[in-house]
């Protein structure tokens, strides 16, 4: 549409002046392309002046009824042609200079050539069926690939960066190939930029070099991207091998996202968005302070609590550095718990954030975090919600989602995070299971010994920022499977606390066939059996990218299948693809998040 | 032998003749089917074996290096050494309006395409951007073909000559090179686009080659599609969407013709189901857009679109007819006749179009999913005022720091 734009333009902006100053420099031009227009005539042209009396004819026809002549066939001439509009609509002394050149034999010639050229072609092609032009290219070009008439045009994909990790993979090539073709920017991450991988990919990718196992290179590689894919695997089950891709991998790579996006924050002085928010940090004996010990029970039976032994607990900094809150639990239906007003550093509410992370180690209870809310100045207004949370024997971190926090009384209304105030956790006896870890029978689950490290908030936002393509392990050989399994988990968990959006795309048994063909299931809790092609998958990394509904997912996708009698549980969401499908959207949105 | 009889014969009917009658160029079909039984089924079905090889070369001389360079890979292909992966497509024309399309949607649907473009000064980077492996040939050379085709399931074949060079290089010769190496390399898949009616008239040649391809591609018993097309709305933008909005002089024919266009992308999607669906091997289908379309009707949605009168000059088809009359009187004249050729057609009522339900059907198609004409247009003119819009508000603010 280049053309079109330069007619247009000029007709508005040159004014008298300008004619004049365009008049002299086609002189100019018609000097300077004198020697191509002669050498550039061949016998065609010659042959058509000479012969065809039709066209001839057609032409002058033309030009009597006064419209403006055909346009020439090349670009650079496109500004000689406005100017003859433009000059029909000056004053007389501008109209006299036009006289002048055009009386310059070579000038007549060449223009006359011209408008036969273009008269010819467009003769010439009356006669075709579906020919399409070659010198209209450019514009058809500016339309079809990736302009809005495009069928991949994908609105975000210009201003977005997507650095693909493992991209020269089965799944990740095809990654590379459907951004490119949907205009995004794509950073490639490659452990060595042979010949043979450079071949593999699109030249405009930008390729770096580096290693998920090096934190260092990831720094560079993470530069000015706003998403990330993942779909490197470790080449062996090597146990190292496994711990350095699919769990280090993710791990690194993650935090030097984070710390790109912090350090971006701080060149815009303020917090990244996608920053977690620090609660509470118990390093020092000082922040034990404001935290609160008490007990109670859920019963307000006096009788039977007579016979109970009791129970204590306590929260005390301990001497090897630890915050440890420990006690135990003999009354029946009796409960310790811990709590705490949250401050808040000022400016930042919890409705920007989406959930709790708590670092906590201990003998592996489980515990109840509840959270109150409502108007702080008055605390009897306020609703109590919780959610349970079980641990490891050691240390883990527990991701805790507001949506997961149910309103103790059910008639209240879902938690509004940005009201909460106070937060506790609580233990309490009932409910525990024996932990795996448990030597003999000698551990008593009334008992409890927790400590706690810190209590952070993860943010919240639309898209998801980080697609993991992991494996639900099926197709592993079975001997393999739990390593494999294992490490894949650790990389999952590892992302799922970083506090980026993740989407962890757990695919069945990958298979080297073109997508599209097959509906696919969505499904959560490995229950799925088949395979699935690796264009499929690629297709669903692609599509999440900007799909709020496939932030902090984890989901299983195969193939259609059919389910054995009693395990029919999807139901039909989206069907085969067509031009505009988005079949993300719904079927994900069956999906629980938080998983 | 034959073959080089076939060509021969070609050329003849391009010598300078001065009057050539559609009877002659009926022989050539005769003359293709006869040469085909000659040679093509039984010595191409066999073309594994070395010496059935060296018949070829013997008796064909423009394709002895291209049946050379396919001997140690046609060995290689009795061994049950690597399979080609499926995946594995070659789009020849990949630079084409519709070949680019064909590409994209392969690239997509996750097939590692490669391209055979003809080795030049700018070379398609479009196709490389997109993901797509470039490799360099030339039909009209065919010794560069057989390299290009190693590992290749699935060949593309969305070739034709340039407006500008003579039709038969490219279209006849080098598609036969093509179609012989492909069989002797073991290709899976061969799909031909072809044009809609084209063995309803053997006057036109470009249309007669397409005949006589579709023809030859049966003949060599490799597992083929041929998809015959009507036209392409990608076309009708250059040809009058652009002149329109350029307030240029839009030509037009009175002709009664109809032609039911449709989006390449569309084409692309389908070719891809067809592919992949057992049922259409070795069939013949025919695609076409919901509608048939006259230039004028053409040109008449454009102008609503537009919200501009187009400025249309009419050629009556006569003119055409007798320009092309007059242009075959010249051997020099001889490639723009052909490229007139077309004008034969225009004068009958020919509708280029088919009910496509049963098509639809086969390939398990929606109907609704293919775009029709008014949508195509209404969104082109849509985008491309914005845009005008967008850039004529620049153009005024950067003016106004001059």
């Amino acid at each position: 549409m280049t053309t079109a734009t330069a007619g247009l333009t000029s007709t508005t902006t040159s004014g008298v002046g300008g004619g004049k100053l365009c008049s002299h420099k086609r002189i100019a031009n018609d000097f300077a392309t004198l020697n191509t227009s002669v050498s550039s005539s061949n016998g065609f042209n010659c042959w058509n002046a000479a012969t065809n009396h039709p066209r001839r004819r057609l032409v002058f026809a033309k030009a009597s009824s006064s419209s403006p002549p055909p346009p020439p066939e090349k670009k650079q001439d496109q500004s000689d042609n406005d100017d003859v509009i433009d000059d029909d609509q000056k004053p007389s002394s501008v109209s006299v200079m036009k006289r002048l050149v055009d009386a310059n034999p070579v000038g007549l010639g060449r223009r006359s050539r011209q408008i036969f050229d273009e008269a010819w072609r467009k003769f010439s092609e009356l006669g075709q069926i579906s020919r399409t032009t070659r010198t209209n290219d450019e514009s058809s070009l500016l339309i079809q690939e990736g302009g809005p008439m495009c069928e991949f045009a994908t609105p975000g994909a210009q201003n977005t960066t997507v650095l693909v990790v493992g991209a020269t993979s089965r799944v990740g090539r095809i990654v590379v190939r459907k951004l490119m073709l949907r205009g995004y920017s794509v950073k490639a991450l490659v452990r060595n930029a042979d010949q043979e991988v450079v071949d593999m990919l699109p030249t405009s990718v930008k390729i770096v070099i580096g290693d998920v196992g090096d934190p260092a290179t990831l720094r560079v590689a993470v530069e000015g991207c706003s998403k990330i894919i993942y779909c490197a695997t470790a080449r062996s089950s090597i146990t190292v091998d496994l711990n350095r891709v699919d769990y280090q991998g993710v791990y690194n790579l993650s935090k030097a996202f984070q710390d790109y996006n912090n350090q971006l924050a701080q060149l815009r002085a303020g917090k990244s968005s996608k920053s977690k928010l620090l609660l509470a940090k118990f390093k020092s004996a000082d922040s034990l302070k404001g935290w609160e010990v008490r007990k109670g029970t859920y019963f307000q039976d006096e009788v039977a609590a007579k016979y109970d032994g009791g129970m204590d607990a306590k929260f005390e900094f301990s001497e090897s550095g630890d915050a440890v809150f420990s006690g135990y639990v003999f009354t029946r239906g009796g409960y310790v718990e811990l709590s705490t007003k949250l401050s808040l550093p000022l400016g930042s509410t919890l409705d920007r954030y989406e959930g709790l992370i708590i670092s906590i180690g201990g003998n592996g209870r489980s515990y109840v975090v509840i959270l109150e809310s409502g108007p702080s100045a008055d605390t009897s207004q306020s609703n109590l919600y919780f959610a349970r949370i079980s641990t490891k024997v050691g240390f883990c971190r527990v991701r805790v989602p507001f949506s997961s926090f149910r309103p103790v009384n059910p008639a209240d209304p879902p938690l509004d995070p940005f009201l909460v105030h106070t937060f506790t956790i609580r233990f309490e006896p009932r409910r525990q299971r024996p932990s795996e870890a448990a030597v003999g029978g000698s551990q008593d689950l009334r008992s409890f010994q927790m400590i706690l490290e810190y209590i952070k908030a993860l943010p919240t936002g639309q898209e998801t920022d980080f697609i993991l393509v992991s494996c639900t392990g099926s197709g592993v050989e079975v001997s393999r499977r739990e390593s494999v399994l294992r490490a894949k988990k650790a990389g999952e968990d590892s992302l799922r606390r970083s506090g980026l959006g993740y989407t962890i795309i757990r695919p069945g048994p990958l298979m080297e066939e073109p997508g599209g063909q097959r509906a696919l299931i969505f499904d959560q809790g490995n229950r799925i059996s088949q395979g699935i092609s690796c264009a499929d998958v690629a297709d669903i990394c692609v599509k999440a990218l900007h799909d709020s509904t496939a932030r902090n997912k984890s989901f299983d996708v195969c193939y259609e299948y059919v389910a054995e009698p009693g395990k029919e549980l999807y139901e039909l969401v989206a069907h085969l693809p067509d031009k505009a499908n988005n079949y993300l959207t719904p079927a994900l949105s069956a999906l629980e998040k938080n998983t | 032998m034959a073959s080089t009889t076939l060509h021969s014969r070609l050329s003849h009917t391009q010598s300078p003749a001065i009057t050539r009658t559609s009877s002659s160029l009926r022989q050539i079909t005769g003359n293709s089917l006869t040469w085909s039984r000659a040679f093509a089924p039984d010595r191409l079905l066999s073309a594994v074996s070395h010496s059935s090889l060296r018949g070829v070369k013997g008796s064909v001389k423009p394709l002895i290096t291209c049946a050379a360079g396919t001997e140690p890979v046609a060995a290689a292909n009795l061994a049950p050494g690597t399979p080609v992966r499926p995946t594995s497509i070659m789009v020849i024309g990949g630079t084409g309006t519709l070949g680019r399309q064909v590409v994209r949607r392969a690239l997509d649907e996750g097939y590692d395409v490669r391209c055979l473009v003809r080795p030049r000064p700018a070379p398609a980077d479009f196709l490389r951007d997109w993901g797509a492996t470039v490799v360099n040939g030339d039909l009209t050379k065919p010794e560069t073909i057989p390299a290009t085709l190693v590992g290749v399931h699935t060949i593309i074949d969305c070739a034709t000559g340039r407006p500008e060079e003579p039709i038969k290089t490219v279209d006849w010769e080098g598609k036969v090179a093509l179609i012989q190496c492909a069989k002797a390399m073991g290709i899976q898949k061969y799909v031909f686009f072809s044009i809609h009616n084209c063995d309803k008239h053997p006057e036109v040649p470009l249309m007669e080659i397409k005949y006589c391809t579709e023809k030859f591609l049966q003949e060599s018993g490799i597992n083929h599609v041929v998809i015959r097309l009507c036209g392409f709305m990608q076309g009708l933008i250059g040809q009058y969407a652009v002149p329109i909005l350029e307030e240029k002089s839009v030509w037009g024919t009175d002709a009664p013709t109809r032609i039911a266009y449709m989006d390449t992308q569309d084409i692309a999607r389908l070719t891809f189901i067809a592919i992949r669906s057992e049922k259409v091997n070795g069939k013949l289908l025919t695609f076409a857009g919901p509608r048939a379309w006259t230039t004028q009707e053409v040109i008449t949605l454009c102008e609503r679109l537009a919200g501009q009168d187009a400025n249309v000059t009419t050629v009556p088809v006569s003119v055409l007819k007798f320009t092309r009359q007059l242009t075959r009187c010249f051997e020099w004249t001889n490639d723009v006749a052909d490229r007139l050729a077309f004008s034969e057609i225009l004068t009958s009522d020919t509708v280029f179009s088919v009910p496509m339900n049963e098509t639809y059907q086969l390939l398990g198609v929606d109907q609704k999913d293919i775009i029709t004409l008014e949508k195509y247009l209404q969104d082109y003119f849509t985008n491309i005022l914005k845009k005008l819009k967008d850039l004529k508000a620049q153009s005024k603010q950067s003016d106004f720091y001059i």
